[in-house]
């Protein structure tokens, strides 16, 4: 079943456009990474995808319920009050930065959303938050605040903060780029766990050889379009010359 | 934070309540009170006035004097916080005779005119210099004969006005001295004040005496009942130049055409003077020299 | 007059300064939030009337927008303002005082990252309660020095009520000094406006310290 599907999404920031034309689809428990060069236009999609930008063409569909469609005087519409809610809890996202609340605790932080927005029983939302932060390693740490915690600490935090919303589809958007290698391990861990669980992911990464390790399909993009998608294993024996060019960069580097 | 947020609205509502309970002042004064005060009335003249009366003097329970409680000895606090002062006793004895109640009402000087045409006050009763005024004010009888005159340190080798050339001369803003200082008429003392190397203005006398005091200016113009006052205070150092600026009169100023209030405490004056009231009040603030109400 | 009497007086002058104080921060402080989303609005209309708003309150005296809003009602209405003058000085140090709070508040909700609201906005917070659980309290731990700025230039601005002759402490402390012909009231007052203060900053530096559990 298809959780998430994008068709001829089109995104301009004024006269520059980012996305041209892309269309992509994610199935159930599938692991979708996305790299490319910086300026790529890989988060902007990602962003696209959580309604945090709105796109100028094309269509969003998360299980079957548009979010966003192109009328036909080509404005785009989005799907608004119950319906938008709805579709909008279908996914969560895991920022760069991380983005916790600071003035809320790691409890608070991650429980705040499932009991004022989803308004879920107290008691059934804890027991899954202290699970969570136990599946993190995070669990004597409920009480501290985030800026008592490591940057790796802090996203494994905003990672249980996103599960524990319990979305059908979890993106991340660079999860590792504000963190040490050291700490980055640590993020590619918990999420290599998830997808053990075949947790729906899409994953906007620069770290390639966990892009490969644990995708189940890879797309690179450049330039604002789609120029090679496929698994893996091909991907990283690609003839494609541009994706040969980038991916060497990175083997040069690693 | 609930604790400090109820804390905070308790200490808001006291607050307000005061503030409220001491800026209004009840009007307790009666119909009977008024009635008693129109019946002790006596004379032709007074009789006539209180027949033409309109229903606002007859429903008046209230008569609020506005003054300026930095003005000894006419308007000031006492030494029991009180206000009190020759012409706040003075009103107070025909509020008794008319059953109205007293309000004083202290005001910002500079915003007399203001507070009395729009209604804050019913008078301006304060040591208030009509010479000048006659056009903005209806004013009562003058009850004091007074003058400007320049206070000056008694060691400053000052004797006349024409000393004053080249001097700084202080004078309260707004007050009748200034005004006299400024007016080029025939009455005015605009050449004399060219003379000055500088007129200041200050808001209040104390400022204008401590500078005195310091030697930062010269002279103080104002007027005599107030130099004699801030002369006894103040004791030694100071002097009143002999010659005066001019001669003027105090009286109670109303709302241009505001005659019918007018009326009545001219008829309370009059009375208030004939049965020795007023000397008895001249004597107790030393100004006996100066009140022109004289018993006939 | 005595010392004990010429305390008792000022004391009563205290009380309406604190009036005047507690009165002007209760409103100002939410009217300045108010006219901070104006100041923010991206209606042009609104936001210029704001920006305008804001400029004449901050660039004219206190003083002479007390004397504004106390005698307009009669000068334009010729409505009787005799029990006018207490609520005038609370709306004219509450308006003047929600143009500054304005300004302080639009430099907090500007500084807040807008990884906030794409946080708040993934994890399904409405815009009121984006605002209001996640924005506003770490925008009011952000200015709180400015506002403990604010509030102590409060205690010494309410002497400005003197202009409309109400009886707060600077008034009194000007009559006493008339009659007495000396300068011990304004330095009691003087005494009284700075532990007044004392107080306020102590209050205002509790508050920090409280809100001090996160960066």
């Amino acid at each position: 079943m298809k959780i998430l599907e994008m068709n001829h999404i089109r995104k301009s920031f004024g006269d520059l456009e980012v996305i041209k034309d892309i269309s992509l689809s994610v199935s159930e428990g599938e692991i979708l990474s996305i790299i490319g060069p910086s300026g790529s236009g890989k988060s902007t999609i990602l962003r696209c995808a959580t309604m945090l930008e709105t796109i100028n063409g094309g269509e969003i569909i998360y299980m079957g319920d548009k979010a966003a469609y192109t009328a036909e005087n080509g404005s785009v519409v989005y799907a608004k009050g119950e319906k938008a809610r709805k579709i909008n809890s279908n996914f969560g996202l895991v920022f760069q930065n991380f983005n916790l609340f600071p003035h809320y605790s790691v409890m608070k932080n991650i429980t705040d959303a499932p009991l004022h927005v989803q308004k879920r029983d107290k008691a059934e939302v804890n027991s899954q938050a202290r699970e969570l932060l136990k599946k993190m390693g995070l669990l004597d740490k409920a009480d501290y605040y985030p800026c008592q915690l490591s940057g790796g600490q802090q996203q494994r935090v905003s990672i249980a903060r996103a599960l524990c919303m319990n979305p059908r589809i979890l993106f991340f958007d660079e999860p590792t780029s504000a963190l040490d290698p050291e700490l980055t391990l640590e993020i590619l861990k918990v999420i290599r766990d998830l997808a053990r669980e075949h947790m729906t992911m899409v994953i906007v990464t620069h770290e390639m050889n966990f892009a490969k390790e644990v995708s189940n399909r890879i797309i690179f993009m450049e330039k604002g379009v789609i120029v090679e998608e496929t698994t893996p294993d091909k991907m990283f024996s690609s003839d494609n010359e541009r994706t040969r060019e980038f991916l060497g960069k990175y083997h040069d580097l690693g | 934070m609930k604790k400090y947020a109820a804390l905070l609205a308790a200490v808001c509502l006291a607050l307000s309540v005061s503030a409220c309970g001491s800026s209004s002042s009840s009007t307790s004064g009666s119909a009977s009170g008024s009635a008693a005060g129109s019946a002790s009335a006596s004379g032709s003249e007074a009789s006539s006035s209180a027949a033409s009366s309109s229903e606002g003097t007859a429903e008046r329970t209230t008569f609020t004097v506005g003054f300026d409680a930095e003005y000894p000895p006419y308007g000031y606090m006492d030494d029991n916080g009180d206000y009190t002062g020759f012409d706040l006793e003075l009103a107070q004895a025909v509020c008794d005779m008319e059953g109205w109640e007293l309000v004083k009402t202290p005001v910002n000087w500079d915003s007399k005119d203001m507070e009395l045409s729009s209604g804050s006050i019913d008078c301006i009763w304060n040591g208030f210099t009509m010479n000048g005024r006659e056009d903005q004010y209806t004013f009562s009888m003058p009850y004091v004969d007074n003058s400007q005159v320049m206070v000056v340190a008694d060691n400053a080798g000052i004797d006349t006005l024409a000393d004053l050339a080249d001097k700084t001369v202080g004078v309260q803003a707004a007050s009748a001295a200034l005004t006299l200082l400024q007016d080029d008429g025939e009455e005015g003392q605009k050449a004399l004040a060219d003379t000055f190397a500088a007129l200041q203005e200050f808001p209040d006398y104390n400022s204008a005496f401590v500078e005195l005091q310091a030697g930062s200016i010269d002279a103080v113009a104002m007027d005599i009942g107030v130099a004699n006052y801030q002369l006894k205070t103040r004791g030694e150092g100071f002097k009143i130049i002999e010659e005066p600026l001019n001669t003027e009169q105090y009286a109670i100023g109303f709302k241009k055409g505001n005659t019918e209030l007018c009326d009545i405490v001219n008829k309370d004056l009059k009375e208030l003077t004939d049965n020795g009231t007023v000397a008895q009040l001249a004597e107790k603030y030393e100004i006996s020299d100066l009140v022109c109400l004289k018993a006939e | 007059m005595t010392l004990s009497t010429m305390l008792v007086q000022l004391s009563t002058g205290m009380v309406k300064s604190m009036g005047i104080f507690f009165w002007t921060l209760v409103l100002s402080l939410p009217l300045g939030l108010f006219v901070s989303f104006g100041r923010m609005s991206k209606n042009p209309a609104i936001k210029n009337i704001v920006k305008i708003y804001i400029s004449v309150m901050r660039g004219t005296p206190l003083m002479l927008q007390l004397m504004i809003v106390y005698y307009s009602p009669f000068l334009l209405f010729g409505m009787n303002i005799k029990s006018f003058r207490f609520p005038a000085i609370i709306i004219g140090f509450t308006i003047n005082y929600a143009a500054y709070f304005a300004e302080i508040f639009r430099s907090g909700i500007e500084a807040m990252p807008v990884g906030q609201y794409e946080a708040a906005k993934l994890l399904g917070y409405s815009k009121s309660q984006t605002f209001v659980k996640i924005i506003l309290p770490q925008v009011i731990k952000h200015i709180l020095p400015s506002v403990t700025n604010e509030v102590i230039t409060l205690v010494k601005d309410t002497s400005l009520a003197f202009s409309l002759a109400y009886m707060e402490m600077f008034t009194i402390a000007k009559q006493i000094v008339a009659k007495q012909s000396t300068f011990t009231p304004f330095i009691v007052a003087a005494v009284f406006y700075y532990v007044f203060n004392f107080v306020v900053a102590a209050v205002m530096e509790h508050l920090e310290k409280k809100m001090s559990y996160y960066r």
